[in-house]
């Protein structure tokens, strides 16, 4: 079965310019490349590092959906998942994670814990102090990805010294200088920086020492390193790549930087140089994930325009479209003028527009509901309320319903008739994929991978287009022969293009090209 | 960054005017482009990325598409804008009043200096003595490892509640079982320890006035005759009673974490010789000299109770006043900049009103039968002064800072006593003290005077 598979093994180079679709050789059955996991060159099972940054397994969502989904349907590999989340809170893994699956101890940004120490000889005299090095890396436009590497392996190598040299007077008027010259700097993609207090300066200081203790933190050795997000969890794996030259993977659900902007263009009212500071380490983390990915894996096209536009090699993306295992034969809608939607209480879910879709669909068609399933995000319980708020205000009552968490998304969707999803930002939400899976209609915003997914088997609104949102829903309640034409080719299309086996065959054909290319 | 294409139609940087596009910039603005940028930011765009995320959210525009407007709507030219941080107001939700807690305290020491007479009139003076030399420091270290892991947080009180009540209980025991079987101070330093201990959980619980009340109900037991191992024994009781009520209703969905156990542990480890030091003086006869010996740490207590308590304005006042304070001025040395003021400020109040309480006492003391020694009231001055510098090293994560000066400070006043260098009442307490303070002002002062960088290494770094 080795042999059948070489075809598909490439150096890391050429992993990415092909694609399965373009192949002449059959593809192989996920068991089929489960067995050539499960052997690689020495028989011994393969072992892959995953990294998840606020994720995997301690929050539900679409990426650790997808986590586990990928972790349980290659289960031949053994899987390290080494998680970073917020210190200061005491989280419990929501996900149990399968058995060929070990969690490592987590990486606790901001918390009290004192970096790991390791007798190793003391560094010689740097030319530039640490914090100066990794706000050199990470800060400017462009930064010198080569001095973040060194600052960030250095970091690995003498744990210890990372507190000392943060703590430290000198390293502080350093950075303070050397970011006042950054800060004057100018590039003909940006305006000119904000000036920055000192304030500011301090909470970027402290940033740039949780970066260095992500670098510090020790990963197991492993055959290939799989990076989850463009954003802190590439750290450790940028480490150990570099220290090892490990292959690494990057997987990208949203687009990191691309989410840090949103996120700093919506507090922007309240944050003043913090806008500034965010996005700003977002896409200094991302452009050195983006460096020293050997394949870059977005779930959509859209994402990969952006990549393309950070300046990826083309040659190093390869698409592979999220899959669901499709449900069996779908239900007939119920005809109950009902409108479902599932996914998180979240401003990127931009659920007031929801509200106010379901406020304008009440007054044209006074029998249609709405329910909305999903918890809300933690640390967005302000946007919850304001959304409980809207609703009095806006008088929904029972038109409109907030359903709560829920562990079963098809059964939720199978109640409705069209599935709703009014996001500013996504991927390819699993949302979508089951609704076509159900056989439902879609009405979504023209958002990320979302047109791409819904052609043909939905209707497209621009975001926060209340009126066009709300007309697409009003068409396909008042015509239940046209949403069931549409959920029935959404429904043939998850078959052809969207199917769970098709999407974990390309992961394993990437890994198995990762880690073989490296091994040759 | 390798394999950036600069010519590659989707490049961000390919469509980027040059400087002598400006012009031609202006010209190619999308006025809906604009406008959309306008609305959501309220500002400029500061970048082309940011402008891209805006139209690609709010329009709907597919990712080229938006790059591409997006070059022509950032401005890069114009000054820098010049923006004011925001800071949090630093609040503590489980924090009660500081008069009641005051209240509390100078109850505590006047009830337990009240305790002196009796208990040595019934079981001797040099077993109360003893008991106290034994517990004192038990019990501050046990309350620095308590406030370090809890008491001193928000949240600390439930924290405790939910995975720490039964580990404090185990300790206590485990420290109080041995010293049940010593006969004499034994069974008085076992009890003294839960009663002290104990008070700092219910004074943050807010239940100090109880607490102080209870304690003056013992009192009053005791001047009247009763038995004091019995009357200890409710005592304790009472006050075990009252901390697992006071906890258990402060139990709450939290998931918040407690304090890093490693440094409780160092955090017990100075106030445990903090506790020594304050007992090793053989010149100051705990509970033995007069009516209400204990009344001369009134002071001092109250002094360094607000001083520290000044002290919490750190957590506020430092980040406010580095608010719009330029690059250049944050590395730079300010006497009058927040963390100094506050310094300074904490420090005045501990001395004032030690000096002047003291005062106070000394010229009350003939009515109460207190002590009037005034080296004494130094002493006890020294002693507040240097646990509030050592706390402020404590809470900076200078733990092996403040270990030293505890351990310099302790050092010295055993060396006074084995050498008998000073016969003045708590003379070797005020000289050991006074080396404590000495070597922990350095360490502050050099932190303290410059407050960009006190927050940014030192508090805001742990």
């Amino acid at each position: 079965m080795t042999t059948e598979l070489r075809p598909y093994v490439s150096p890391p180079a050429r992993v990415g310019a092909r694609t399965r679709d373009s192949g002449n050789t059959p593809s192989p059955t996920p068991n089929d490349a489960a067995s050539t996991l499960a052997r690689g060159h020495s028989g011994r099972r393969y072992k892959i590092l995953m990294t998840t940054e606020g994720t995997y397994p301690y929050a539900v969502g679409g990426v650790s959906s997808w986590c586990d989904v990928l972790i349980g349907g290659l289960d031949k590999i053994d899987w390290n998942v080494l998680p970073l989340i917020a210190g200061g809170k005491r989280m419990r893994p929501t996900w149990s994670l399968p058995s060929n699956a070990r969690l490592l101890r987590p990486v606790e940004l901001w918390s009290e814990e004192r970096p790991p120490r390791r007798l190793s000889r003391r560094p010689a005299v740097e030319e530039m102090a640490l914090p100066s090095q990794l706000l050199r890396g990470l800060m400017p436009w462009e930064g010198d990805l080569d001095q973040l590497r060194v600052a960030l392996v250095s970091c690995r190598v003498r744990p210890q010294s990372i507190r000392r040299e943060f703590r430290s007077r000198e390293s502080w008027e350093g950075f303070l200088r050397e970011l006042e010259e950054l800060l004057a700097e100018s590039h003909r993609q940006s305006a000119p920086a904000p000036i920055y207090d000192a304030i500011e300066a301090a909470r970027l200081y402290q940033v740039l020492y949780w970066v260095a203790r992500t670098a510090a933190v020790p990963t197991p050795p492993c055959d290939l390193l799989h990076v989850t997000a463009a954003g802190w969890a590439a750290i450790p794996a940028i480490v150990h790549k570099a220290l090892h030259g490990t292959p690494m993977l990057l997987t990208e659900h949203g687009v990191y930087v691309r989410e840090a902007y949103l996120e700093s263009v919506r507090g922007s009212a309240a944050a003043a140089g913090g806008g500034h500071m965010s996005p700003r380490v977002a896409l200094g983390l991302t452009r050195a994930a983006y460096a020293a990915a050997d394949v870059i894996a977005p779930v959509t096209e859209a994402n990969a325009e952006w990549e393309r536009g950070l300046g990826v090699d083309p040659a190093k993306i390869r698409v592979i479209p999220n899959g669901i295992m499709p449900p069996g034969v779908p239900t007939e809608p119920p005809n109950a003028h009902k409108v479902v939607a599932v996914g998180r209480i979240d401003p990127l879910k931009d659920v007031l527009t929801m509200m106010l879709v379901a406020d304008e669909v009440r007054r044209r068609m006074p029998q249609a509901r709405f329910e909305c399933w999903g918890p809300v995000t933690p640390g967005q319980e302000a946007y919850g309320q304001g959304c409980r708020r809207m609703h009095a205000e806006l008088g929904l009552g029972e038109h409109f319903r907030f359903m709560g968490n829920t562990s079963d998304p098809h059964g939720a969707i199978r109640g409705g008739d069209v599935v709703l999803m009014t996001s500013i930002s996504e991927a390819m939400p699993m949302a979508l994929l089951e609704a076509m899976g159900q056989a439902r209609p879609v009405v979504a915003t023209s958002v990320g991978g979302v047109p791409g997914v819904v052609k043909g088997c939905g209707l497209i609104a621009p975001p926060g287009d209340v009126h066009g949102l709300a007309s697409a829903v009003t068409t396909l309640l008042g015509n239940p022969g046209l949403a069931r034409a549409l959920g029935r080719r959404g429904h043939e299309r998850l078959h052809r293009r969207y199917t769970l086996t098709r999407c974990l065959e390309s992961y394993e054909d990437v890994m198995i090209g990762l880690i073989e290319g490296a091994q040759a | 960054m390798s394999g950036h294409d600069e010519n590659h139609p989707s490049s961000i940087g390919s469509r980027i005017p040059t400087d002598d596009g400006r012009a031609l910039q202006r010209a190619h603005r999308d006025p809906y482009a604009q406008s959309v940028l306008d609305a959501r930011l309220g500002r400029p765009a500061r970048d082309v990325l940011e402008a891209t995320v805006v139209l690609e959210a709010w329009t709907g525009r597919p990712a080229q598409d938006a790059m591409r407007s997006a070059s022509d709507l950032v401005t890069l030219d114009g000054p820098p804008v010049n923006a004011l941080s925001r800071v949090d107001p630093f609040a503590d939700s489980e924090r009660t009043s500081v008069i009641s807690e005051g209240v509390t305290l100078v109850l505590l020491i006047v009830s337990i200096a009240a305790w002196a007479a009796p208990i040595s009139r019934e079981l001797g003076g040099d077993v109360l003595g003893h008991a106290i030399r034994v517990a004192l420091p038990i019990a501050v270290a046990i309350q620095w490892g308590l406030r370090s892991r809890y008491l001193g947080r928000p949240h600390g009180l439930a924290c405790l509640a939910r995975d720490g009540l039964a580990f404090w209980a185990l300790l206590l025991v485990a420290i109080d079982v041995p010293l049940l079987f010593q006969s004499g101070w034994g069974p008085v330093a076992a009890m003294l320890i839960p009663i002290w201990v104990g008070g700092a959980v219910l004074t943050r619980r807010g239940w100090g006035l109880i607490y102080a009340g209870v304690l003056v109900v013992g009192t009053i037991a005791l001047s009247n005759g009763l038995q004091p191992y019995a009357v200890l024994g409710a005592l304790t009781a009472v006050t075990l009673a009252m901390c697992i009520a006071a906890v258990h209703s402060r139990r709450e969905r939290t998931d918040a974490r407690a304090g890093s156990a490693a440094r409780a542990v160092m955090a017990a480890l100075i106030g445990g010789l903090l506790g020594v030091l304050l007992v090793a003086d053989p010149t100051l006869s705990w509970g033995v000299h007069g009516t209400h010996p204990a009344l001369a740490l009134i002071p001092s207590v109250i002094g360094s109770y607000w001083g520290g308590y000044y002290l919490w304005n750190f957590y506020d006042a430092v980040p406010r006043g580095l608010r719009g304070v330029s690059l250049k001025r944050a590395g730079g040395i300010g006497f009058s900049d927040p963390a100094m003021a506050i310094f300074v400020g904490a420090l005045a109040r501990l001395i004032g009103a030690t000096a002047v309480l003291s005062a106070v006492v000394i010229a009350l003391s003939d009515r109460f039968g207190g002590t009037d020694e005034v080296s004494v009231f130094i002493a006890f001055g020294c002693v507040g002064t240097v646990s509030m510098l050592i706390g402020l090293l404590e809470s900076f994560a200078l733990q092996w800072a403040a270990l030293l000066a505890a351990a310099a400070a302790l050092a010295t006043e055993l060396a006074c006593v084995s050498l008998s260098l000073t016969h003045a009442p708590g003379g070797a307490l005020a000289a050991g003290a006074t080396v404590g303070v000495l070597v922990t002002l350095p360490v502050l002062l050099v932190r303290l005077a410059r407050s960009g960088r006190v927050l940014a290494t030192t508090m805001w770094i742990q």
